[in-house]
Parts: structure tokens; sequence; C-alpha cells
């Protein structure tokens, strides 16, 4: 089989791409460091004997993903299934410092997996198979004060997969959204967290071994889920009343 | 910025660093950008603390771990330098290629192993490994992207080789690889009456075995080094063509006991035992496979745990040919006067190029394991002086205790690598505690 990986050149992207591979699954990996896709793809072609395209995308810029989306055509004709573990952060990201950001950020978290969908679902549907792996973020359960769009986009994104399963939901295409927790990535390796991260590559084993279920939503740690419904049920005042007392 | 406490893999060094594990090229580019000093990370499980300083920036590589090229007719391998040499050896093998210098440990990183020039067992047939190095790549705050090779930088290259990361980041490696016929080997075992006997059969010809080392007693100072000499050759009639997967815990060996276990007692206890082992129980020659000879340390952490919180001191020490008589007299009577704890005390040959701060040269290593104390640092002391009286060379990756003064005197090219570097690198932006304890 074969499947499409973007954001694949680093943490849960490339820790998929592995665990794909050893599984001996072709990929097309994307992402928007080519000198990092470069290495992956030979290193991956070695080990496990298996195909391996990269295409270099920046995910936040809705001209380049149009572009490729429109160059590119077929190499989607191929695809068992597609990935999208793709995230991205900026330190303005609060509500009055984050000027042009904002659409990168948007981009990248949400609007180019849209995108991307959005040229894959009709070709999912006229093989009525496939499958879509989306990646939120425990973030979009509450506002912040920072990390802002972010947690915006993601909530987006939450939506957006429920809706794809919605209209999925009679076809046989299996629409998979993973809600995540702290993941242990180099972004946060110098970030003292309250809660522990968890290891990417056991989150990639887990999508691998999820791979062939019908859509489901599930939280990875799984005690996120405790966490954000604990939250969702507490009215937004005693939210509001908690973080101060906090603060 | 979050710290992290760590320390050396002989515990006497213990500092809070800040540690990054970049897993872009940008992102090397972007950290080394941000610090004014800094060093780079193997595996972190040196002897010494060769890869991080208080206070200072450490970039773990783990991540840049793959194989970017590899061509096995012209047996040649181009890959990232956070390669663990056991995933590396892993890849390699299953081609029937190898390279043969490699350290008692699995997970030591590739480009850690060329920082610190090994050589592993079998130095007196393959030297260090530097002779199957083709090119590197490294990453340097001012000078940019550099590739160093024979024919490219060669000044750089060799400071670069044995260069304890001085020279900046190396990120990828070129390596020559050498056929390999079995994955199995024949090993001999040979009893030796003492440290004299050992030299006398540790026989410098002899190509057929690549690798020999012996394993000698200290608990005994009127047989002083008695023990046994382990050869081992490549089994070349083995049929054997399945190779195990090597996997090995990660960190285990940074681990303690609570206090140290080891003194005259429980040393001479393990050290009788082992040897009846080898010596009465164990077959003289037996089939034995790669992960046994390669990686003897590998699931024997415990040794390390019993030296306690204190830790202990590990000796290293290249002795030329005609010195190594006048070096054991000198060894043997300090030992009896001294009385040191010595935990392991193993002899080998050395086949190499001596050049800048390399562990290498023509000669007889011995190695030593101190309990961390007075008595023995006052024996470490006193081998200090017989390095500096007869110009024998001691490892600087090994020994935490060396200074600056000591190392200058030992190593003739000390001053060559000194200015070779400040010529490079002004400002000396690669720095770590061993950098800068021994005047680098």
């Amino acid at each position: 089989m074969s499947y499409l990986i973007l954001g694949a050149s680093s943490g849960l992207g490339r820790d998929l791409a592995y665990t794909f591979a050893k599984n001996l699954h072709n990929l097309t990996l994307i992402s928007r460091d080519d000198r990092d896709l470069a290495p992956i793809k030979s290193d991956l072609e070695n080990k496990f004997q298996i195909k391996v395209n990269i295409y270099k995308v920046d995910a936040s810029s809705k001209d380049e993903v149009s572009s490729f989306l429109k160059n590119k055509e077929t190499i989607f004709n191929d695809l068992d299934g597609v990935l999208f573990p793709i995230g991205m952060m900026s330190n303005n990201d609060c509500i009055s410092k984050i000027g042009e950001n904002a659409d990168i950020i948007n981009n990248a978290n949400y609007l180019s997996i849209v995108r991307f969908i959005e040229k894959i679902m009709p070709i999912f549907e006229r093989k009525n198979n496939g499958i879509i792996v989306g990646f939120g973020s425990v973030a979009s359960s509450l506002g912040r004060k920072t990390n802002v769009l972010y947690s915006a986009s993601k909530r987006a994104l939450n939506s957006y997969f429920e809706s794809l399963i919605s209209t999925s939901n009679d076809k046989n295409i299996k629409t998979q959204f993973y809600i995540l927790g702290y993941l242990d990535t180099s972004l946060a390796s110098d970030k003292d967290l309250i809660f522990p991260k968890a290891s990417t590559k056991e989150l990639a084993l887990r999508v691998y071994n999820n791979i062939n279920k019908d859509s489901i939503i599930k939280y990875h740690p799984n005690w996120w889920r405790i966490i954000c419904y604990t939250i969702s049920i507490i009215p937004f005042y005693i939210i509001k009343k908690m973080i101060r007392f906090i603060k | 910025m979050l710290k992290k406490k760590f320390r050396s893999l002989d515990k006497t060094y213990t500092a809070d660093i800040i540690l990054k594990k970049p897993d872009k090229y940008r992102n090397i580019e972007i950290l080394t950008s941000n610090v004014e000093n800094l060093i780079t990370m193997g595996s972190g499980k040196s002897y010494v603390a060769a890869s991080f300083k208080k206070d200072n920036l450490s970039l773990e590589l783990s991540k840049f771990d793959r194989i970017i090229n590899f061509n096995k007719q012209e047996k040649t391998i181009l890959v990232e330098a956070g390669i663990k040499l056991h995933h590396l050896l892993y890849f390699t093998l299953k081609h029937k290629l190898w390279i043969p210098q490699i350290p008692g440990y699995p997970s030591i990183t590739l480009g850690g192993a060329i920082a610190a020039n090994v050589h592993g067992k079998s130095s007196a047939t393959h030297g260090s490994l530097r002779n199957q190095i083709k090119s590197i790549r490294i990453f340097h705050k001012t000078h940019g992207w550099l590739d160093l090779s024979e024919s490219e930088n060669k000044e750089i290259f060799e400071l670069t080789i044995g260069g304890f990361g001085l020279t900046g980041t190396i990120v990828n490696v070129a390596l020559k690889l050498i056929d390999m016929k079995s994955y199995d080997f024949i090993t001999t075992i040979e009893k030796v009456n003492s440290a004299k006997d050992t030299i006398k059969k540790l026989d410098l010809n002899d190509l057929e075995n690549i690798f020999c080392y012996s394993w000698n007693k200290t608990n005994n100072s009127k047989k002083f080094g008695e023990g046994l000499i382990f050869r081992n050759k490549i089994n070349e009639n083995s049929t054997s063509t399945l190779l195990k997967k090597m996997e090995y815990g990660e960190n285990k060996i940074h681990q303690y006991f609570p206090i140290n276990l080891w003194n005259k007692y429980t040393i001479s206890f393990f050290q009788n035992i082992y040897f009846k082992y080898y010596n009465f129980y164990k077959k003289k020659i037996f089939y034995d496979n790669f992960e046994n000879v390669m990686f003897p340390y590998a699931g024997k952490e415990t040794y390390f745990h019993m030296f306690g919180k204190k830790g202990f001191f590990e000796s290293q020490i290249l002795v030329p040919l005609p010195k190594v008589d006048i070096f054991l007299n000198e060894l043997e009577y300090n030992f009896k006067k001294l009385e040191p704890d010595i935990t392991l005390f193993s002899i080998k040959k050395i086949m190499d190029k001596d050049l800048l701060l390399r562990f290498s040269g023509e000669g007889i290593c011995f190695t030593f394991d101190f309990t961390n104390n007075k008595k023995n640092i006052n024996f470490l002391n006193k081998l200090d002086e017989i390095c500096i009286k007869h110009h024998l060379k001691p490892s600087l990756i090994k020994d935490s205790r060396l200074n600056s003064s000591t190392v200058q005197k030992c190593y003739k090219e000390y001053d060559i690598f000194k200015e070779t570097l400040l010529n490079f690198d002004n400002k000396r932006i690669y720095k770590s505690e061993l950098s800068e304890r021994i005047g680098l």
C-alpha cells in the first residue's frame, strides 16, 4: 500500500514514515525541508527496500500548496491513505502580536490540510477506498493567552474532521482523528510541562495499528480525554475564575 | 531555558547543561547561531565530560542517524554522525561489510567515535577509525558548512578526527567499509602468569586474530597481572547467515548504586571467579557470536553501577614498545607501594600513526579502572609522573583528572593542535569541560 505524509521531516511525521516503511509501505513524503527529506528517503529506501517519493512544499504557504496540488495531481491516484501530522507554532501567536503570522499558522495547521483533502477526497470516493488521518491538539479544548491562533486552527481542524467523518460515513473511506497531548518533540524538548510528554514513536505505532479501523476520534495519551471532557463541562465563568485564582 | 543535570560516565563531573536535540538541518544552524559557546553530544557516554560543560549548550544529534548513501560495489557508506555504531553495523553487516574499529559499548555514535578517534580492540590490525574515514561534513558557527577530506580542508579534517568536537558539529561522514566474511568468531583463551608474560604473548605480528587483548588480575601483588589473553578471529567456515538484531538499553550505563561496592575484597572475589570461570570451566577455544566479541561491556553495566555515586577513574596509557619493560617495572613498584584498588586491568596492542592529540602511535596500551578515593588518586598521580618522565601518552577521552600541564608534556603535538584550532576558530566557540581542563 502507499501513503502520503504531510510534514514528514521531523517529529511525529518522521516516526510515522519509519513505522509505515518498516511495514513495507511505499511513501510520498512532503515537507518544507528538502534537506531533511532527502536523507529520510535514502535511509528508508536503503533499510526497507520500499519506494519513497519526496516533495518540498511549505504548507504554511497557500500559493505553494495550491501550485503543488495543481501540478502534481497524478501522485494522488495511487495513494491508499494520507496522514497529516503537521503543526506550526509561533512565538508571536497572541492576540495583539500575531500580524502576518495569522495566515501562516492558519495555513499550516488547518487550511493546507483542507486543500489536500479537497483534492484527494474525489479520488478516494471514486475508488470507494481510502484512509485519512488528521492530528489535532488538546490546545484546542480551551482558549488561551499564547498560541491563540494555533489552538483556534486546531479547533477548526477538529470540527472539519467531524464533518469529514459524517460525510464519508456511508463510504469505505476511513477518517481518523487523533487529539494529541504533549509530545516529546524537539519543539518541546526545553519546555517544563506539567503533564508528561508522550513518545512520538509509540504514537506512530498506535496510528499504524489502528490504520484499518473505521472512522475514529482518539486522544493520545488516552487520559487527555478525561481532562478535556472535564474542561468541556465546567462553565466558562468558573474556568475564568480558576485561571485568575491560579495566577 | 530548561537545564538538565548531566554526568560523565565515570561520574566524576556533573553539571547543569542546556541540552537541545535538533531534528532538522536548519535547527542546527538556528540553535548554533543563538549562543556564544557550544559543543556537540553524541550519545553522552564518554568517560570524561567531552560533550558538555556547565551552563553550556550541548547539541545532541541522535535524530541525525540516517544512511544517506550506500554503495555496495565501492564499499562506501555516507551516514549521518548521530547513528549509533550498533545500528550502523547492523546495516552494513547484512551486506557483509563493516568497520572493525569499534569501541566496547554499542550505543556510541559515529560522530562521537570520530571525535575521539576510537581504535577498538583491533587496533593492531586495523589501526584507528581514521583509517576508514573518507570525508566528513561539519557545521561551524562562523565557517558554516564545511566538507573535509584528504583533498579538501585537509588540516581541519585531521584536526576533527580525534579533535573532541572542537572544530564544530560533525554532521555526516563517508566511510570506507571492509569485507566481513562471517558474523561468527572463534575465541581462544590463553593463561598468562604476569603482566610481563602478557606482553611476551601478545604477538605483534599476529594478523590472523583481529582482536587480541588481555584481562589481568590485580588482587595479588606477588602475581601482578596474572590473567588471560583473549584472541578472536573470524570463523570463515561459519554457515550462519542470520544476523540477530542488535538492540541495547539506552541509559542504563549512567545509573549507579548509592554506595561504592568495589573494595579489595569484592575486587578479589570477582576477579577470582572470573579467572576461574575462564581458566578452568570455559573451553580454551570456542565459537563466539558477533555481539559478545564486539560489545563485551553491553549487558554488564552493573560493573559501572557498583562504583556508586562517587564514580571511578579510567586510565589508559600508550607505552611505546622500547619503554614497555621500564613502565611495567615502575608500575609494579608503585602498585606494591601504594596498593591501589584496581577493578580492571587490560592490555592490548596499538599500531597507528601518531598525530596531534590522538591516542595513537605504536605500542602497548594499558587500561586500568580505579575507584574514586584518595589512595587511588595518589597512584594515578604517580602514573602521570611516569608518563611525563618517559613521554607516554595518557588517554584524554578516558581520564577525567588529566590537567593541561600533564597533557602538554605527554603529547608532543599539543601546541600544534592548539595553534591550528585557534587559527581556525579564534573565538574558540566549541568548548567542553574536557577542552577547558586540558587548556584548549
